[in-house]
């Protein structure tokens, strides 16, 4: 048998992961090839609905682990539990999604159970009944062929994301019947903490009308909120030359110029910016340029519609005033 | 961490001439005998076959007949002849044509080629040949077991400034191979961590130059294609060793630049902008006028000669090109030299492979080879101008009339920053000359003109080894030479929380000269290759 641990984690509200269903399709791709039956895994928080969806596949069967410690996800729970799942349904490979939580779990499942892990497989063809599985290797530019040895049982599989096409997975005749498998992972010394925010969606300065930037005249982090009044008081977004985002004084996807975002908002307030091309390259085609500075040699004056020879300190408060004043 | 484990036969570090020569030979050798060259790599940190190639650059074609004969021919490399070539000396003012130029710096016969074109079309063919060339992959450690070199780690991709991994993270690949030819080119970082494990060098110190150079776009017919200058004199003072180039290319272009030795006395010098008033010379400001620079580049090159090569061999490696210091510094040619060694080696290593010889075989080829034969002529030229130009010429006359000799065997050297003076031991510092955007450029807008570009997210290159001696020692005695010596303004000295001056470094400008790992006068910065893929862009 050929199992398939999926992933019941949602990316978005009300949305599964397209990884689980795309591992389903490897699955049963290397499951026909090797006359190998196929059933799906289903463990987490919210695994009814999932595993409501791959009982319209063709699978074996689709078997629910049950524990009121799955409700959150924790390693060491998963470990213990599918070393339990798996040492009872005996099969002789495992394939997950190659997701961020398979690649924290998986190496330690397979060492527990003395199995190999190939990870990141991104296909497969069968030698003298022999699965030879496909993995990249020096970032793409190589696909390495590699195999199982005879006795390491069972063979635990990643399957890189985007490989097979989940819309592949086949439905079955009739669906899949339901199992549900009680598992008792023990104490975990882990605990969950808050849930990790990934990333959040990057400031998308391309689409702001106003960008009030600011760069190294600003001497220290302290004073950036003078800029950022200025930025309020305009509607404007606020965004920085390289040494402020390198210094870590704003993240770096405020950062303008060659090494970050190009932009080209109706005004573009450049406040204690030099102008080096490597920023001139990412605003230059503001519609509006206006440059605070207090050299009148610096090179963004060559670019500015309007400039202000004077210092930022004097500066800045005075036109935030004047704004403040007009609304 | 662990990282995944492969069995080569060879792996070459660095796909430059050298390390592009050894390979396609090395192919050819084992294509004749029928056997396999699956498991040859070929490491490159560059994002693209060439992208870290630098060089003015004036090819003797000997070494690239040898490899490749017929090459003139091939519009795809578009090596173009030299068609006449002077030495103008120049003083503040006037540009004096020498009425004979001298010979070691007659060019023709030889052709003015793009070493980043070269590295492409070498590549090209040796990939065709089914050797593996991975490129944005650099050589970043080696493995021992004790003296014993094991194979080559390569680098890391996906950490962050902090160390940590990042989403994208992927260890490196760690090659286990019992033949390691490195090809790093100048002051290669690999080469240096070897030598330094098993306690290696040359009877001299390596001493280097700094080149740094533009290409730019001038009014048609203002300098023709295959035309070559060199220059002495202005703006260098006596006491200071170095040139300019003028070299005419295709299409309306002319590579310029200039060679500063890195062996100055004071430590406010500062290459890229001596470089900068070199354009300035009157000869230079009308060769230049109504021009537009296209493109920046800086690199160092080895200048010590015969006595400073490093051992070439050892049971498991081999050293070759400017790594291993192969350059004829009167001449001012390296190219040929790095394609004959490359080649040496691959029949090294052929012979390694098939059981006919060792690696220790590879010196004694070099030696009974005419790399040998032109270095030994020039063995002690670069040394006889350490008490400067007019002593460096007398030697060399005498050098010429004793078949390199001089007025003994070996003239001895000192590093490079072994030379650098202490802070209000030496008069006024140099005089600099201001930007103009036009002529002349800051570093940054240079820098931007190589098309450097690295991952920002990522560990520095730079090693420090203690911030203290930057911050406390260096500034007082030296005044932090790293922030003149830098053509790319990666070190700069800021204004800390404390009101004090401290560095601050900007490693994503690095244009991968080297001039930090060897100019440095306590040895605190080691210069590290950065993610695979990161650097300029040469072409």
């Amino acid at each position: 048998m050929i199992l398939v641990i999926t992933e019941t984690k949602l990316t978005a509200p009300g949305k599964f992961n397209p990884a689980s269903l795309e591992a389903v399709a490897a699955a049963q791709q290397l499951g026909a090839a090797l006359q190998l039956p196929v059933a799906a895994v289903v463990l987490g928080a919210d695994d009814a609905a999932l595993a409501g969806e791959l009982a319209t596949r063709k699978l074996a069967k689709v078997v629910r682990l049950q524990n009121p410690a799955l409700g959150a996800y924790n390693p060491d729970v998963w470990v213990q539990s599918l070393v339990q799942a798996v040492s009872q349904l005996q099969p002789r490979y495992v394939l997950f999604p190659h997701t961020y939580q398979v690649r924290d779990y998986a190496p330690q499942l397979a060492t527990r159970m003395a199995g190999a892990l190939i990870s990141d497989v991104t296909g497969f063809r069968v030698e003298n009944g022999q699965p030879i599985f496909l993995r990249p290797m020096f970032q793409g530019k190589w696909a390495a062929e590699v195999a199982f040895t005879a006795n390491s049982a069972p063979g635990f599989l990643t399957v890189q994301i985007g490989a097979f096409r989940g819309d592949q997975a086949e439905a079955g005749a009739a669906a899949a019947p339901l199992e549900t498998l009680a598992v008792t992972p023990g104490p975990s010394p882990l605990h969950a903490g808050e849930v990790f925010q990934e990333a959040k969606q990057a400031v998308d300065l391309t689409q702001a009308p106003i960008i009030v930037a600011v760069g190294r005249g600003i001497k220290e982090p302290k004073n950036l909120d003078l800029v950022r009044e200025l930025a309020a008081a305009l509607g404007g977004e606020l965004a920085a030359s390289r040494p402020i985002c390198d210094s870590g004084w704003l993240p770096m996807d405020r950062q303008i110029g060659s090494s970050g975002q190009t932009v080209a908002p109706k005004l573009y307030l450049a406040v204690g910016i030099s102008g080096a091309i490597q920023h001139l390259v990412g605003m230059k085609g503001s519609r509006t340029i206006v440059a605070i500075n207090k050299d009148p040699e610096a090179p963004i004056f060559e670019v500015a519609d309007y400039g202000v020879v004077g210092n930022l300190f004097d500066v800045v408060p005075a036109l935030v005033t004047a704004l403040k004043n007009q609304a | 961490m662990t990282h995944p484990e492969m069995q080569a036969d060879v792996v070459i570090v660095g796909a430059g001439p050298a390390g592009l020569a050894c390979a396609l030979h090395l192919a050819r050798l084992l294509d004749a005998r029928g056997l396999s060259k699956e498991n040859i790599y070929v490491l490159e940190k560059g994002r693209a076959l060439g992208a870290h190639q630098l060089s003015g650059a004036v090819m003797d074609p000997r070494g690239l007949e040898e490899l490749e004969p017929g090459f003139a021919g091939d519009p795809e490399l578009g090596a173009l002849p030299v068609k006449d070539d002077a030495l103008l000396v120049f003083t503040e003012n006037h540009a004096v044509r020498s009425p004979v130029t001298p010979p070691p710096l007659h060019n023709h016969g030889n052709y003015i080629v793009s070493l980043n074109r070269l590295a492409q079309w070498l590549g090209a063919k040796v990939e065709a040949l089914g050797v593996n060339v991975f490129t944005s992959f650099a050589g970043r450690e080696l493995l021992f077991d004790g003296p014993r070199l094991l194979g080559v780690r390569t680098d890391d991709k996906g950490v962050g400034r902090d160390h940590q991994p990042k989403a994208n993270f992927e260890p490196g690949y760690d090659l286990k191979t019992p033949i390691v030819v490195f090809a790093e080119g100048t002051r290669g970082s690999l080469a240096k961590q070897l030598l330094g494990h098993l306690r290696l060098g040359g009877e001299n110190p390596q001493v280097y130059s700094l080149g740094v150079k533009e290409i730019w776009d001038l009014p048609a017919g203002r300098f023709p294609a295959g035309r070559v200058y060199h220059t002495l004199g202005w703006p260098f003072p006596t006491d200071l060793y170095g040139g300019g180039w003028i070299y005419g290319l295709r299409d309306n272009q002319v590579s310029i630049g200039l060679m500063t030795a890195l062996e100055y006395r004071d430590p406010a010098t500062d290459p890229h902008n001596l470089f900068q008033a070199f354009k300035t010379h009157p000869f230079m400001r009308e060769l230049l006028e109504g021009g537009e620079m296209a493109r920046y580049g800086a690199k160092t090159t080895p200048m010590g000669g015969w006595y400073a090569h490093p051992p070439l061999a050892g049971d498991a490696w081999l050293i070759v090109g400017d790594s291993a210091g192969m350059v004829n510094s009167q001449r001012l040619k390296g190219i040929h030299l790095a394609i004959k060694s490359g080649m040496l080696a691959a029949e090294s290593v052929f012979e390694t492979m098939t059981g006919q010889g060792s690696l220790r075989g590879y010196p004694a080829k070099v030696e009974a080879s005419w790399v040998r034969e032109e270095l030994w002529k020039v063995r002690n030229f670069h040394q006889g101008f350490e008490h400067g130009l007019w002593a460096g010429l007398f030697h060399a006359g005498v050098q010429q009339v004793t078949g390199g000799r001089g007025l003994r065997a070996r003239y001895p050297s000192q590093p490079g920053p072994a030379r650098m003076r202490k802070l209000g031991t030496l008069g006024d510092p140099p005089l600099m000359t201001p930007p103009d955007g036009k002529l002349t450029f800051d570093k940054v807008t240079d820098v931007f003109h190589s098309g450097t570009r690295h991952e920002e997210d990522q560990p520095c290159h730079l090693l420090i080894a203690e911030m203290d001696i930057c911050n406390e020692r260096c500034v007082r005695e030296y005044g932090n030479p790293c922030v003149s010596y830098c053509p790319a303004s990666v070190y700069e000295m800021v204004i800390g929380d404390d009101g004090a001056p401290e560095l601050h470094l900007n490693p994503s400008n690095c244009v991968h000269c080297k001039t930090c790992d060897i100019m440095d006068p306590y040895a605190n910065i080691t210069w590290v290759p950065p993610e695979g893929g990161g650097g300029p862009s040469f072409g």
